[in-house]
This record gives C-alpha cells, sequence and structure tokens, in this order.
C-alpha cells in the first residue's frame, strides 16, 4: 500500500471508529447499568435516521440544527422505549433474559416497521456539503467523514464530563455496580436508569444521524450497531472508555483491511481475530473488577 | 420519634416479621439484637422503605413512613447497610457526593465533606482512589462517612461491626455513642449483643420474626434467656 492510501485508510478507519465508539458507549451505559444486551438500541439508531433524513429533507435543512433535534427525539426514544417495554418487567424482577427479549423484538419491530413502511427505497440526506473533499497535496480527505469524527468526539467528552462531575453522572456510575443501595442515598433509581436511556437515546440519534448521512437511510440501518456491540465486547463490558477505544480500533482495522485484501475478507479476518482475542483475554481490552469488601 | 406498630413482613409464603412493634424516640440509641434470620434487617429496610410491607405501620411523628426509599432520607434518616456497600468502581470522594444527593447546595456539601475528612483523615488520602481498594475497616468508615454526608437526624446501621477486627470494633462502637452524643437518633443492628446491649438506652430481642425480649439495654442483659442465648453465659 502506498503510504498516502495507508494515511487516508485510517483517518476513514478513525471516523468510522468514532461512530463505533458511540454505539459501544450508547450500549455499554444500558448494559452497566441494568446487565443486559439492549438490542433496542439499534431501533433507536433507525428511527432517528429516518427522522433526521425528514427533517432535514422536508422540513428544516440545517446541519447542526437537524442534528441537535434528533440526538434529543433520540434522547426521549430512549426514555420511552424503558418506560414501555423495560420498566414494567424490571418491577416485576424479571429474569435478564426477558429483558434481552424484550430488546431484541423491539430492534426487530421497529425494523420490520420501516421495511413495510418506507423499505422500497433509500433515502439521502440532503448535501449539507458542496465540497466533499478536502486535498491537501495528494492527500484526500473527505470532509463527511472529518464532520464524523469531530461530532463523535465532541458529544463523547460532554458526555464523559458528565459522568465524571454531575451528580447523576456519578449516580449512573455507581448503579452500574450496584443498582438497589443508590436509593439509600436518597437516589431515586428510576429517575437514574431513565436519565441512562436518555443519554444513551442521545447517542443512538447522533449515530443514526451520522450513518443516515453518511450512507443512505434504510430499514436495516440500526444492524450496524452490532459493530458497536463487538466494540463494547472487546473493550471490555463495564468500562466505557475500554469501548471507544475499541471501536477506533475496530474502525481503523476495517479501513486498512478493506484496502489490503478487500471488502469482502474483511469482515471474515475480523470476526475470526475477535473471537481469538476474547480466547486470550475474555475480560476485554480494560475489563477489571473490584471487591467489596464485607 | 419513629414508631412501627404491628409490623408484618413476608417474603413469598414465608413470614419473615410477625406483628412486631417497636419504638425509637429521638436523641436515643435503640438496638436490635438477634441471631441470624431472626428478622434483624428486615426491619430496618422496612423503616428505610426497602422492603414491602404485608401489614402494619411505620411513623414518624405521626407521618406515615410508608414511602418510597428515597423520600425517607430526605426526612434524615438514614440507613448504613450491611457488608457496608459502598460503590467500588467510583471514588472515595464520589461516593461521599452521593452520599450528599439530597443536598442542593454545594458549599454545604463541601462543608459537610470537610467534616468526615476530619473524622477519618484517612479518606481523605484516599478520596481520589477507587472504593473499592480500600480495606474492611476503611470501608466501614466510607460508608458510615457517606451517610453522614446528607446531615441525617436518625442513623440506621445494620451490623457495623460485621467482619471487622476486634479493635476496629470498639472503636466503631465508641463513634456510635459519639454520634449520639452530637444529637443522631441511632437504631442499631448488630449480632455484636453484648457490645450492641451495652451501649443501648433500649434494646429489643428479635427471634424468628417476633419481638422476644425488650427493655433497657442492661436489663436486656441481664435477661436470663438473653444471656444464655445471645451472650453465651450460663447461669
Amino acid at each position: 500500500m502506498k503510504i498516502n492510501l495507508i494515511l487516508q485508510q485510517l483517518l476513514n478507519g478513525i471516523s468510522l471508529g468514532g461512530v463505533y465508539a458511540l454505539m459501544a458507549v450508547g450500549f455499554g451505559l444500558i448494559f452497566n447499568v441494568l446487565k443486559f444486551s439492549n438490542f433496542s438500541h439499534g431501533g433507536v439508531v433507525a428511527i432517528c435516521a429516518y427522522f433526521g433524513y425528514f427533517i432535514s429533507q422536508h422540513v428544516y435543512p440545517n446541519f447542526i440544527v437537524t442534528l441537535i433535534l434528533t440526538a434529543i427525539v433520540g434522547g426521549f426514544i430512549g426514555v420511552i422505549i424503558e418506560k414501555l417495554i423495560f420498566r414494567p418487567i424490571r418491577l416485576k424482577g424479571a429474569p435478564l433474559t426477558l429483558f434481552l427479549v424484550n430488546s431484541i423484538t423491539a430492534a426487530m419491530l421497529v425494523q420490520q416497521f420501516f421495511a413495510v413502511m418506507w423499505g422500497d427505497n433509500y433515502y439521502p440526506y440532503p448535501e449539507f456539503i458542496k465540497e466533499t473533499a478536502i486535498h491537501i497535496g495528494e492527500f484526500t480527505v473527505s470532509k463527511i467523514y472529518l464532520l464524523m469524527l469531530s461530532i463523535s468526539a465532541f458529544v463523547l467528552l460532554i458526555l464523559s464530563y458528565i459522568l465524571r462531575k454531575t451528580k447523576i453522572g456519578i449516580a449512573i456510575r455507581a448503579a452500574s455496580s450496584d443498582i438497589r443501595t443508590p436509593s439509600l442515598m436518597g437516589i431515586n433509581i428510576d429517575f437514574v436508569i431513565s436519565t441512562a436511556f436518555f443519554f444513551a437515546g442521545i447517542l443512538g440519534g447522533v449515530t443514526g444521524y451520522l450513518l443516515g448521512m453518511a450512507f443512505t437511510v434504510d430499514p436495516f440501518i440500526g444492524s450496524m450497531i452490532l459493530k458497536g456491540i463487538i466494540a463494547a465486547i472487546i473493550g471490555g463490558m463495564g468500562s466505557l472508555g475500554g469501548g471507544v477505544v475499541a471501536g477506533l480500533l475496530l474502525g481503523v482495522a476495517e479501513s486498512l483491511l478493506i484496502a489490503e485484501i478487500g471488502a469482502s475478507l474483511t469482515p471474515i479476518v475480523i470476526y475470526a481475530s475477535i473471537i481469538l482475542l476474547l480466547l486470550i483475554r475474555p475480560e476485554g481490552i480494560s475489563g477489571k473488577g473490584y471487591i467489596v469488601k464485607a | 420519634m419513629i414508631e412501627v406498630k404491628g409490623l408484618s413482613v413476608h417474603y413469598g409464603g414465608i413470614v419473615a416479621l410477625d406483628n412486631i412493634s417497636l419504638s425509637i424516640p429521638d436523641g436515643k440509641i435503640v438496638s436490635i439484637v438477634g441471631a441470624n434470620g431472626a428478622g434483624k434487617s428486615t426491619t430496618i429496610n422496612a423503616i428505610s422503605g426497602m422492603v414491602k410491607i404485608h401489614s402494619g405501620t411505620i411513623t414518624e411523628n405521626g407521618e406515615s413512613l410508608l414511602i418510597p426509599p428515597q423520600d425517607i432520607v430526605k426526612r434524615g434518616i438514614v440507613q448504613v447497610p450491611e457488608g457496608r456497600k459502598i460503590f467500588p468502581t467510583i471514588t472515595v470522594q464520589e461516593n461521599l457526593i452521593l452520599g450528599a444527593y439530597v443536598i442542593k447546595d454545594r458549599e454545604k456539601i463541601k462543608k459537610n465533606m470537610e467534616k468526615v475528612f476530619d473524622l477519618f483523615p484517612i479518606l481523605k488520602e484516599r478520596k481520589n482512589q477507587p472504593g473499592g481498594t480500600l480495606s474492611g475497616g476503611e470501608q466501614q468508615m466510607l460508608s458510615l462517612s457517606r451517610a453522614l454526608m446528607s446531615d441525617p437526624r436518625v442513623l440506621v446501621l445494620d451490623e457495623p461491626s460485621l467482619g471487622l477486627a476486634p479493635m476496629f470494633v470498639l472503636e466503631i462502637f465508641k463513634m456510635i455513642e459519639d454520634l449520639n452524643s452530637i444529637g443522631h437518633t441511632i437504631l442499631l443492628v448488630e449480632q455484636n449483643a453484648q457490645k450492641a446491649l451495652s451501649i443501648a438506652d433500649y434494646a429489643y430481642v428479635l427471634e424468628t420474626g417476633r419481638i422476644v425480649s425488650e427493655g433497657r439495654g442492661k436489663e436486656v442483659a441481664d435477661d436470663p434467656i438473653v444471656k444464655k442465648a445471645y451472650l453465651g453465659i450460663e447461669e
């Protein structure tokens, strides 16, 4: 590979990896608190991809405004999903398997809904950027990818600040290790869980918007979160930072491999490596445990 | 004054508490002693709003305490749970910040944190460490400090001495008396009956969900049945 091509693929990989990181964190936030794999996150991504398309193409073609609006809508969809399908079974003390089943069902429902309603067409976002590439010498950078990277980084930095510096953020992190005890501090755990779904939904909204903008919108866009889920697992379930690193690595590995061995072989190599990695290090990149001493 | 009247708690078909009544007057130390599984933790978890009660009432100065657990904390009744239950992955300081969750005033939170750091200087040294890296004794200090962060009037302590080194047990009981002397009402649940009875103004003995003996701490300690069953003293 020429060095230029490598650099270019590297940048593309990091940009795509940034979106994987968004998905990994959105997925990880809920996993940390409720300990189940929340596939309904893919549903949020899909709804928001369509919503973002609709408002940017038909209502108000402004990138920033529609992105923010989509993110907020994503947050509320997250909250609604929690209230409708997870809270009732949580209050009944249902086993985790039921949460998993509900989350997969919700994702399928969204997918089928869009497939039936708007499945026979592809929906492109408006062209927010006229000139799509920046040329620096021989080096060509896609503006869309740069935009994706900066927005993912910005959103993750804000979330990281909230989780570290605000009471509700600290409460979400505390609930990750113990969901019962926060009540003894006067913390309303239902509210904490709602807020976690709100944040995850915002990430899902941004993810849906960026994916829709970079590619096109189709009913199966939500299934792209599988990459994010894989990143979360490689990163070490429970570690949001690990998920971000793994998301970036996954994106870069994918892009470099596509340039080197082609798009059809890449997934085989990627998935095989992931299985190998988890055999060697089942706790993921940064998974670690603390002991509560009794 | 907290008053529990005719309280029963069932887990599935099992009766964990059967029609118990007790009162915790302001400013006093009230101990509940009894063997494992007698219903001690269930009693205080009912007072903290953590278990669903089957029948009976729990009131404070006439107002019902059958409200969500977070609202009980807002009323100044705070439990230090059995097994410390500190949050292991967040820092000592973050644990304390959560303890003050119900306090909105940032200055007040800072002040309370300084107060607990004065009480337990080791926590200040370790404030940026994850809670899970502390020793058992330090985790107990953190658990107690976390409860103190919200300025509680009533402290509900579940087995505070469990699993601690003997020297630290003495220290914890001394600390409980000190906290009582500065105005905190204490409800203490302990398997270490001897220590719990020696500092109690009033005590209850629980056995399989029923109160079998009650009275002033010293009186209960002198009850021959209690002596035999819980203090290991044969007359």
